[in-house]
């Protein structure tokens, strides 16, 4: 069951600047490629499948480090005996990090995403103080965001899976919400295609957390072509005009 | 069928580079670029020919390259690769590059087409040096015009090795990232294919990486660590490699040339 860290952390109303990120949809709508709400649906499976999957994985893992941390939390999820001090956190950090960096081959989905972690790492820290914050944001001050979720989750005593669904649900939660805004889309349907998307969502929790188990090097690692080129070329063509989100 | 391929390249008396070693056996035949043109370049030409290009089901083919420091590898394929069904298992192609330092590998096969109901595996995996070069070109056709794509999973990741007096440097990686190909969901959404059915890539871990540059459909970005990926997807063959010569070409360490004049000549 989640717990109550994951449903603040995936809540649109968590101060943590989400919401001026759209996933990359706001370029999709400005080439034309998502129009309506079957072609929202196409988006957000993709987006779900490849960088969903990549975000989920790694904060699956980034939890399981963090709750492996001695005085991470109440309630760690994983016998002491085989966790260990700042040190070694922080490698595995480290490790994490630099293996989504790999996974992020977008300049721009990389920048995205520690502006979004920078932004949550403040609120994060507010509400669930711990020295496992001080480890992550050791290895990069602006952590990327699933591996900051993650923490967070870990930190709370919510096992590696809750933080993963937190993440994938927020790889499409993101994008459906700013698709009502850019296209006046009918809320209720937006909101029923992102439902419809559970039993994708659940497969891609699995598969997150059975790699998470496994060492770093192994975790999926799906590109998304078009979405990588839409979110430089977001960047880049509408430098200086006006656009509604940063991503 | 399964077939182990093994190529070892070294920098010669006078600097230039030499096969030392070749073994390669059906499917998979290596053949170096021989003639005047071969003796002028100074980097080693080598073809990959052979049913290596055309994998049927159940083929396995692994090839290990080895490039000495300072050396340098253009390794091609002749024809488009066709990866057709078979038998009820995968065809696979395991590429492993090992590169010392200063040593470079130019990898440019021909586009690897995924016939309906083929069901094709990949993997590129390369260990360079912290002065190696690398340029690795992917170009996939989903489908022969008109028919579905087949199956089609390819990996790609390169690592950086410390040198021997660096032991205490961890290996860091540079890129790891799969290509997918033949999942209807994944080839219509827009943030995957988006109804393309070419799929361009190329790895340049080549000197100089500067800001990230776009084209309508394709993107030049630099990598967290060093080296720019290139991304371009396209209707066609012809246009995707097009769009990935206008990529290269905005590329600053591409730009300020090889130390082969001979190697860009062929490459373009």
């Amino acid at each position: 069951m989640p717990g109550l860290a994951s449903l603040v952390l995936a809540d649109a109303r968590f101060p943590g600047g989400g919401h001026v990120h759209s996933g990359g949809l706001e370029e999709a709508v400005s080439r034309g490629l998502v129009s309506d709400v079957a072609s929202l649906e196409g988006f957000l499976r993709g987006r779900l499948r490849t960088a969903g999957l990549v975000a989920a994985a790694f904060a699956a893992a980034s939890a399981a480090v963090s709750a492996c941390r001695p005085s991470s939390g109440p309630s760690p999820s994983r016998p002491s005996s085989s966790c260990d001090g700042a040190a070694a956190t922080r490698a595995r950090f480290a490790e994490l990090d630099a293996e989504l960096e790999a996974r992020t081959p977008s300049a721009a989905a990389r920048e995205a995403s520690r502006a979004q972690g920078r932004g949550t790492l403040r609120a994060v820290r507010a509400a669930w103080p711990s020295p496992v914050l001080d480890d992550l944001a050791a290895v990069h001050p602006r952590p990327h965001h699933p591996l900051l979720i993650g923490a967070a989750c870990g930190v709370a005593g919510e096992p590696p899976g809750e933080a993963a669904r937190c993440v994938a649900y927020l790889a499409v939660s993101g994008p459906a919400s700013a698709a009502v805004r850019l296209l006046g889309l009918d809320p209720f349907a937006v909101n029923a295609v992102l439902v419809g998307l559970g039993p994708a969502l659940e497969t891609v929790v699995a598969e997150a957390v059975s790699a998470a188990d496994g060492p770093p090097p192994d975790l999926p690692a799906p590109g998304a072509p078009v979405l990588d080129l839409m979110a430089q070329a977001h960047v880049d063509q509408h430098r200086g005009r006006l656009r509604l989100f940063a991503s | 069928m399964h077939a182990r391929a093994v190529l070892t390249v070294e920098r010669g008396a006078g600097g230039r580079s030499v096969v030392r070693e070749l073994r390669s056996q059906s499917p998979l035949s290596l053949v170096p670029r021989r003639g005047t043109a071969a003796a002028a370049d100074p980097a080693v030409t080598v073809h990959m020919v052979g049913s290596a290009s055309t994998p049927l089901a159940g083929d396995d083919v692994e090839l290990d390259v080895r490039v000495g420091p300072g050396a340098d590898l253009v390794l091609t394929g002749v024809a488009a690769a066709v990866a057709l069904p078979g038998t009820d298992r995968p065809s696979s192609l395991a590429l492993r590059f090992t590169l010392g330092e200063d040593a470079s590998v130019q990898y440019l096969p021909e586009p690897t087409v995924v016939t309906a109901r083929a069901h094709h595996h990949t993997l590129l995996h390369a260990r360079l040096a912290p002065t190696s070069r690398l340029r690795a070109r992917e170009v996939l056709v989903a489908g022969r015009a008109g028919e579905p794509s087949g199956r089609y999973r390819g990996t790609v990741r390169v690592e950086e090795h410390p040198t021997p007096h660096q032991s205490a440097v961890p290996v860091v990686p540079l890129l790891h990232q799969t290509q997918e190909l033949g999942d209807p969901v994944l080839q219509e959404s827009s943030a995957h294919l988006a109804a393309r059915r070419v799929l361009g890539t190329e790895v340049l871990i080549w000197g100089a990486d500067g800001v990230a540059v776009t084209g309508d459909w394709w993107s030049l970005s630099p990598l967290s660590r060093r080296g720019s990926l290139i991304t371009a997807v396209a209707p066609d063959a012809v246009s995707t490699q097009r769009a990935l010569a206008e990529a290269i070409a905005a590329h600053p360490g591409w730009a300020v040339g090889t130390r082969h004049d001979a190697v860009r000549a062929l490459v373009f």
